[in-house]
């Protein structure tokens, strides 16, 4: 139901002016700027160069192989987290034992700083001194480079970022269970679906919207990934575990070259809104037939 | 109901997978404090486990984190805080209100007017940075005034082209978040700097800090109320329109208790992004404002090995958020049951 009434200018218009006025200016300043060579050091006078960033940007193989790197990073670790996420937010609401407890421990990797994150696991990456080394010398494997060798370090950067935000699935799957009608769970009972069917013919669909809402969050926000790079491999061994803004960071803000990553930025935003839009597109018929 | 509760063997699978992924979860936080006690000989001889049976606890590195040895953490500490609850707060506060009136109220916007914006913006930014002389500050935000104006007034002339509806706005509200924060956060600086030469101080001051965040948590705060308030019952709100009660008092004095749990939840995640957040931060502050995670991750380039110190600096970090969370899940458990409808 929707109505009309003119408080709805009031209620819309302060979050309105907030988010044109401080994020129209980096739109328009970057756009400006992404069709310009300008940089600070050394300083020079911006110049019209019309697409040249761009094309320049797209010759690079640094670019594809750095745009390859953080979407492996977002599909693994947003897909771990989504059916980790889920199985334990149906434990959880189906009160398993002790699930006020894990209610609580569940939650806090989330409200912990990425940084400080990215600073506890190099302690337990660590290949001499820390715990998983000791953990894995037990089982024959000592000294694995767990932050030095490509495949290695991409699975200590994925396993950190499902550690620390499954709580995010966990926390919106829990209060999407939650307003789940009991009368459908009753009718199925008398039918009698088992719990195998239930989840797949009611649970499943009926959580659909809010599943769509949680994996895009994630998946977007899982591109932006920089700080638990930038801390544990610092986007090593040599460029094998960087991502797009620690890429744009790198020309940005060690080679001040702020043309080029406006440019990039952009292509960065190019490359989420198309993933964005297929991803809408894919589940719009799911979404429209749960509600 | 197997939805509710869980029996027979199934129940027993299930706290065993809870268990493995408590375990999982708690080690890295356990770790974190427990080598905050440590010394330095304790660290180098590899990984000990317990506190007096393992290894001796001192309390070295919070002695020197205490006595600001290692960095202003006092005063971090206060300006994150302060920075963190009022900028929360205020995107949780705005956020709900425009999600409210995105669910009930329709809205009608013409592309067309939406595109105007962003033209008059644009050229009108260019324009009076390169032809009429001005600053960028100047240029911006006449650029931005009279970009506001026009499209306003354009939007009651019925232009060619398609009109936009409450998904659209939303759909615009949330695409404002995929933006790349590292260049938005360096275009902010600029715009603080800019803004700085007129005399408003926003480079490391409450307000411009506060309002980064605000405006970077908005798109997430509506995207998740919009949800909560969509799965309210619409029949409360109904009958009291019936009685003539005003929407804003409809807003504050039923739609809002009754969706507590979700407006608690969007705060804690918001303030934790808030508390956490690193780029901004790192271009909006330097030193009065300058908020934890800066103070930390300086931590690692200066000490790399000095685990027992840099553990210290992210407790510090971590602990508020943890205390929070156990108070404000606490408060939802109780407000989830929505006790208005049932």
């Amino acid at each position: 139901m929707t109505r009309h009434d003119p408080i709805k200018y009031v209620f819309i218009w302060p979050a309105l002016i907030v988010v044109l006025a401080i994020s129209i200016f980096p739109l328009i300043y970057s756009l400006t700027t992404s069709f310009m060579s300008f940089r600070l050091v050394p300083p020079t006078p911006p110049r019209f160069v019309g697409l040249d960033n761009y094309w320049s940007l797209l010759q690079n193989e640094r670019f594809w192989q750095v745009t390859r790197t953080t979407s492996l990073i977002a599909f693994v670790s947003v897909a771990l987290q989504y059916a980790i996420g889920f199985a334990v937010a149906l434990a959880l609401n189906a009160r398993v034992p002790g699930e006020r407890l894990f209610r609580v421990g569940f939650l806090l990797p989330m409200l912990v700083a990425p940084v400080a994150v990215a600073l506890i696991a190099r302690q337990i990456f660590n290949p001499t001194m820390g715990p998983l080394n000791e953990f894995m010398a037990t089982l024959g494997f000592p000294n694995l480079p767990f932050l030095t060798q490509t495949s290695w370090a991409l699975g200590a950067i994925i396993t950190v970022e499902v550690w620390q935000w499954t709580p995010f699935v966990i926390l919106m799957l829990l209060a999407g269970l939650q307003t789940l009608p009991d009368d459908v769970y009753e009718a199925a009972a008398l039918e009698n679906a088992s719990p195998w069917q239930q989840f797949w013919g009611i649970t499943f669909p009926m959580m659909m919207p809010i599943s769509a809402a949680v994996v895009f969050i994630r998946l977007i926000e899982s591109y932006k990934i920089i700080d638990t790079v930038f801390v544990m491999t610092g986007g090593g061994p040599g460029i094998s575990t960087e991502t797009l803004t620690l890429f744009a960071y790198q020309e940005g803000f060690k080679k001040f070259n702020l043309g080029y990553t406006s440019a990039l930025s952009f292509l960065f935003l190019i490359v989420i809104t198309i993933i964005g839009l297929v991803y809408l597109a894919i589940l719009k018929p799911y979404i429209a037939r749960a509600r | 109901m197997s939805i509710r509760n869980v029996k027979g063997s199934a129940r027993w699978w299930a706290l065993a997978g809870c268990l493995v992924w408590f375990a999982f979860t708690l080690f890295p936080l356990y770790w974190v404090a427990i080598t905050s006690f440590k010394s330095p000989t304790g660290v180098v001889g590899g990984p000990t486990y317990l506190p007096f049976v393992d290894f001796e606890p001192t309390l070295t590195a919070w002695q020197e984190l205490f006595s600001g040895k290692r960095g202003e953490f006092y005063n971090t500490f206060v300006a994150s805080s302060i920075v963190g609850v009022s900028a929360s707060l205020l995107a949780t506060g705005l956020g709900a209100m425009a999600a409210y009136a995105l669910v009930r109220f329709t809205f009608r916007v013409q592309l067309a007017s939406g595109l105007i914006f962003f033209a008059v913006a644009l050229g009108g930014y260019l324009l009076g940075m390169h032809s009429l002389g001005l600053g960028r500050a100047q240029a911006l935000i006449y650029a931005f005034v009279a970009a506001l104006a026009l499209s306003l007034a354009s939007d009651r002339i019925k232009m060619p082209g398609p009109v936009l509806g409450n998904n659209d706005i939303v759909f615009w509200f949330v695409s404002q978040r995929m933006f790349p924060p590292i260049v938005a956060a360096f275009a902010l600086f600029l715009m603080y700097t800019e803004v700085g030469r007129l005399g408003v101080r926003l480079v490391d001051s409450y307000v411009g800090l506060t309002l980064a965040y605000v405006a970077f948590s908005l798109p997430i705060v509506i995207w998740l109320m919009r949800d909560f308030f969509a799965a309210l019952p619409v029949e409360v709100e109904e009958a009291a329109m019936v009685d003539n009660v005003p929407s804003w008092r409809i807003f504050f004095g039923i739609v809002l208790p009754m969706s507590k749990p979700g407006l608690i939840a969007t705060f804690m995640i918001t303030l934790a992004f808030v508390w956490n957040e690193f780029l901004f931060a790192l271009f909006l502050t330097n030193s009065r404002w300058q908020t934890l995670p800066i103070l930390v991750a300086g931590q690692n380039s200066q000490r790399g090995d000095e685990w027992w110190s840099i553990s210290a600096a992210a407790l510090i970090a971590i602990v508020p958020m943890m205390v929070m969370a156990a108070l404000l899940s606490r408060l939802m458990r109780s407000g989830l049951l929505l006790g208005a409808i049932k």
